[in-house]
């Protein structure tokens, strides 16, 4: 638009001649337009919808009473949610340790000219190729408190062997880990095994050179250039996290009681079961609060290093 | 065979404006050629003439015909990329043809015109074969066919040859001079080699700053370089720029600068001293205008001899060139390699002024009358 | 640098290179376990499952789990297995990933050689898109599919999913174009090509491997997408990981594990065999899509 404008300007200088304008300038555009009219309406209109939500009494159907910040109110007084935000801190915070730990050490251990890397790659990042709703009931039966692991190892001889984390509500959070761990830890492998793989060679050889062992290479050379590396994998892992719903869905539903709920499965039960649309509403913009203040320093960062270069 | 015609054009980016009013004209078939540092708007103005980038300002008519608000495929123009552009997905021929092809031409005669131009270019072999499968020089020679298949009103070429190694360009330079003796198309022509500059062209624009600094023949700019930007710019090694004093001597205004001892050099444009008596000016001297004494030259006009201490030499094989500091500025000599200069001794050299120029140091605009 | 290395190899270093692979492998049984568990189960009867514990190995090969899994199981009130469910997800995974596809490389075509005024704050606007939690959209989502007559529709799951997966395509065929050179372009609009025949004749004949990318995430995300599913689809619409949860929970009777396990196996086996068959531009989607998260 604004070139046509800026046209438009020009012209005022060189009266009398026609800009050029034809259906194949328009091309681009047009291809983009229904791209544009999606993303503006089914994102961001329905962002301030959902905001304008929070902000009503709305239950079963949406109702536009406005109740000011009664919702949130109301949010941050239910017991269910504060369960569920404490949950999300304590999966998340382990969720994401294990799994930059774990996937930090894989990349290294695998980046040691081993034999038969691609296979046992393949192996570490399989869990990531299958839904959540597969993860769960794959760990559910696994933790099953009388059938699954706890039954294995008295077989194995250690008869007073307990572990019934899926049944006790202060420990079932703990489940969600596992299984999160398990699905996810293998991608962050092949993240830093890919950035391990783009470090400058000439660097090593030079630190090599200068009388660094291997394990000093890694901590001092190899690890800091990754930087960056570390800062996505911590962006994703913590995006995972909060948008967290199948696994809980298929692994404990919830339970017990509503011990391990996390906010994405709160949000989805007051807006859709059980018709507090309202609430559900607010639990939503706290959730895209949460998402947004990861985000905007990652993006901001991000679009700064872009421009360097 | 067109002639093109630009008439004060501008490109502004926002705030920044990057040609900043252009005005080139010339004639069908002659050969321009658009040379000057990075960042000059060389680019741009290709750009700008091919459709490829909008003006901000100005017309641009290419055979008479406006052609500021066409699009590239209504210009009739074709281009020679650095890159060289080749659609990786196509063999040789399908890339040559495919100008033709977008223009509906029958399928008979894009064949032979891909026969002919692979006859010029001798890419006869290579048609069949994909852009991946061939060295640059021949990808070169096929980026060249694709744009005589057309046979356009007039070729651009941006900076075709600086991803060859040194012989292969000297092979194509002379190559694409040939071409254009051969055919007698339009062509403008972007580069940043200055030699490539001087061989090639039929006129030269200079740029710099996104504004052009002289527009001659190569040798116009060479003998009579507009200003300092364009004396240093132009000719390897470059223009010596040495300060000197306009003193009278023998009713006569000359220069004085400071060699080994003080030396005073007669100035042939002596109109365009007149003001500057007993100021300091920049003379500029080619390197090839100090030479080691020769015999048949001495006692003709314009013609000193004076010691200089050397500094360095430099033997390039035809020439050495003798590196000294007159009047505190570097100053490069082009010797016979026989001529026993060695650095740290001080030798007599022979400065012939007859095609000297000199500069206001203020602005660097040369001092004519 | 190898012949120094060479020489200071030790028997420490042997030790060392011993523990790794024994750590590698370790870590490597870890990542199956849970699947040989799943098809061990799948293979046993119920009666063997409970007498037996997770890795035992079942007496006979029994297959009963599956077909049961496939078209007896219950899903909730009805009782037809899995298999209606697989279809149903194959015609939500198909048209939607056709279509996401197609208009991510036209808009990352676009976005890398047609730049306009905007066409970068469009991108950056699309690209914050990727990242917000899908909860912020399910409720008017909800509505919007309504309105048009679409809710628990095959038809209503294959737009949500183009809508929200069109971000993704094209930012993945945007940092692809992004690397073909802009003169390409160039040359072929002085040739005298258009918009679309230079996107048909010069940029799609060299995409082939951001196509495969780009289609086995959309493959993979959509297949395993359960948010979606169970918001927006209808008893008969579901897809395959709603009917697995539902399956699951399902309890009339015993529970029957093997069934649980064959089911579950049955809802992970084509993006499984997605990543076993092209599993190289499986992790280049994922570390490319890492970008956005």
């Amino acid at each position: 638009m604004n070139k046509i404008a800026a046209k438009a300007g020009s012209g005022a200088t060189q009266a009398g001649r026609p800009a050029r304008l034809s259906l194949a300038d328009w091309m681009p555009k047009i291809v983009m337009a229904p791209t544009a009219v999606a993303a503006i309406v089914c994102i961001y209109g329905y962002m301030i919808w959902t905001a304008v939500l929070s902000f009503t009494n709305s239950r079963m159907l949406p109702t536009y009473k406005f109740v000011g910040f009664d919702q949130y109110e109301r949010l941050f007084m239910n017991d269910r949610w504060m369960v569920a935000l404490s949950n999300l801190g304590v999966f998340g915070g382990l969720f994401i340790l294990i799994c930059l730990f774990l996937g930090v050490m894989l990349a290294i251990f695998l980046d040691q000219k081993i034999r038969a890397e691609g296979a046992i790659r393949t192996i570490y990042l399989y869990p990531m190729a299958i839904s959540f709703i597969v993860t769960g009931t794959a760990w559910k039966w696994l933790l099953n408190p009388t059938n699954g692991i706890e039954k294995m190892m008295i077989e194995f001889g250690f008869e007073d062997f307990r572990f019934n984390w899926l049944s006790d509500p202060d420990m079932v959070v703990y489940c969600l880990v596992i299984a999160a761990v398990w699905q996810a830890s293998g991608f962050v492998m092949a993240l830093f095994l890919a950035g391990l793989r783009g470090v400058d060679g000439e660097m090593i050889k030079a630190a090599q050179l200068d009388g660094a062992s291997t394990f000093t290479t890694y901590r001092r050379i190899i690890l800091p250039s990754l930087k960056p590396v570390f800062f996505s994998a911590l962006v994703i892992l913590s995006h995972i996290a909060i948008k967290s719903f199948d696994l809980v869905a298929a692994l404990t539903n919830g339970g017990p009681g509503y011990s391990s709920d996390l906010p994405a499965n709160f949000m989805y039960a007051h807006a859709f079961t059980r018709s507090q649309i309202g609430l559900g509403a607010a639990s939503a913009m706290v959730m895209l609060g949460c998402v947004l203040a990861i985000l905007i320093p990652y993006l901001y960062s991000e679009l700064r290093g872009e421009r360097h270069e | 065979m067109a002639s093109l015609v630009i008439e004060n054009v501008k490109k502004r980016y926002g705030e920044t404006e990057i040609l900043k009013g252009i005005n080139i004209s010339i004639e069908p078939g002659e050969f321009l050629i658009l040379v000057g540092p990075s960042g000059c708007g060389k680019s741009t103005l290709m750009n700008s003439i091919a459709g490829l980038e909008d003006v901000s300002e100005g017309r641009i008519l290419i055979g008479d015909k406006d052609v500021t608000f066409s699009s590239p495929k209504d210009r009739d123009i074709a281009m020679v990329f650095q890159s060289y552009a080749l659609y990786p997905n196509m063999t040789v021929a399908a890339n040559i043809s495919f100008g033709l092809e977008m223009r509906k031409v029958p399928k008979e005669e894009r064949e032979a015109e891909v026969q002919r131009v692979a006859d010029m270019l001798q890419i006869g072999h290579l048609l069949k074969r994909k852009p991946a499968q061939l060295s640059g020089g021949q990808r070169q020679r096929v980026a060249m066919g694709r744009a005589l298949a057309r046979r356009p009103k007039m070729y651009l070429f941006d900076e075709p040859l600086s991803n060859l190694d040194a012989k292969l360009r000297v092979e194509m330079r002379t190559e694409i001079k040939k071409l254009h003796q051969k055919l007698g198309t339009t062509i403008v022509y972007v580069t940043h080699d200055q030699i490539e500059a001087m061989t090639l062209a039929d006129r030269i624009a200079v740029m710099k700053d996104g504004e052009v600094q002289q527009l001659g023949t190569p040798q116009e700019i060479y003998d009579n370089p507009t200003n300092l930007f364009v004396a240093g710019f132009m000719g390897s090694p470059a223009m010596n720029f040495v300060p000197a004093k306009v003193v009278e001597q023998n009713g006569a205004y000359a220069l004085e600068l400071q060699a080994t001892k003080p030396t005073v050099l007669p100035f042939p444009d002596q109109e365009s001293l007149k003001s500057y008596l007993g100021k300091e000016v920049l003379l500029g001297l080619r390197p090839e205008m100090i030479t080691e004494p020769q015999p048949h030259k001495e006692g003709a006009n314009f013609v000193v001899k004076a010691d200089i201490d050397v500094e360095v030499t430099e033997p390039m094989g035809a020439d050495t060139m003798v590196l000294t500091r007159i009047s505190g500025a570097e100053v490069n000599c082009r010797s016979n390699p026989a001529y026993p200069a060695k650095a740290g001794e001080t030798i007599p050299m022979m400065f012939d002024t007859s095609k000297a120029v000199a500069f206001d140091p203020a602005n660097g605009q040369r001092i004519d009358g | 640098m190898s012949n120094v290395a060479k020489r200071q190899t030790s028997g420490l270093d042997k030790v060392l290179r011993v523990a790794l692979y024994v750590c590698l492998l370790g870590m490597a049984t870890v990542y199956l376990a849970p699947f040989i568990v799943m098809l061990l189960t799948s293979l046993k009867d119920v009666e063997e499952i409970r007498s037996g514990t997770l890795l035992s190995l079942p007496s006979s090969l029994d297959f009963s789990a599956w077909s049961k899994a496939w078209n007896g199981a219950c899903t909730g009130s009805q009782c037809e297995g899995m298999a209606p469910y697989f279809f149903n997800s194959f015609k939500i995974v198909i048209p939607a990933v056709a279509i996401s596809t197609l208009l991510g490389a036209l808009n990352g075509y676009v976005i890398s050689h047609w730049k306009f005024k905007g066409s970068d704050l469009f991108f950056a606007a699309l690209l914050v898109g990727c990242f917000i939690p899908f909860q912020v959209i399910l409720l008017p989502m909800a509505r919007t599919l309504g309105w048009l007559g679409i809710a628990n529709t095959t038809t209503g799951l294959v737009m949500v999913h183009v809508v929200y997966g069109v971000a993704f395509t094209t930012l993945f065929f945007r940092n692809f174009y992004q690397s073909i050179p802009v003169e390409l372009v160039k040359a072929a609009r002085l040739d005298g090509a258009g918009f679309f025949t230079i996107f048909y004749r010069i940029i799609l004949p060299v995409s082939t491997p951001i196509i495969v990318v780009t289609v086995i995430w959309q493959f993979t995300q959509i297949w395993n997408d359960f948010l979606f599913g169970v918001a927006f689809s209808g008893f008969d619409t579901q897809p395959v990981t709603v009917a697995l949860n539902n399956l699951v929970n399902t309890s009339f009777g015993g529970k029957e594990y093997n069934v649980d396990m064959a089911a579950a196996i049955i809802a992970a086996l084509p993006t499984l065999l997605v990543y076993v068959l092209a599993g190289k531009y499986f992790v280049r989607g994922l570390t490319a899509g890492a970008v956005k998260g």
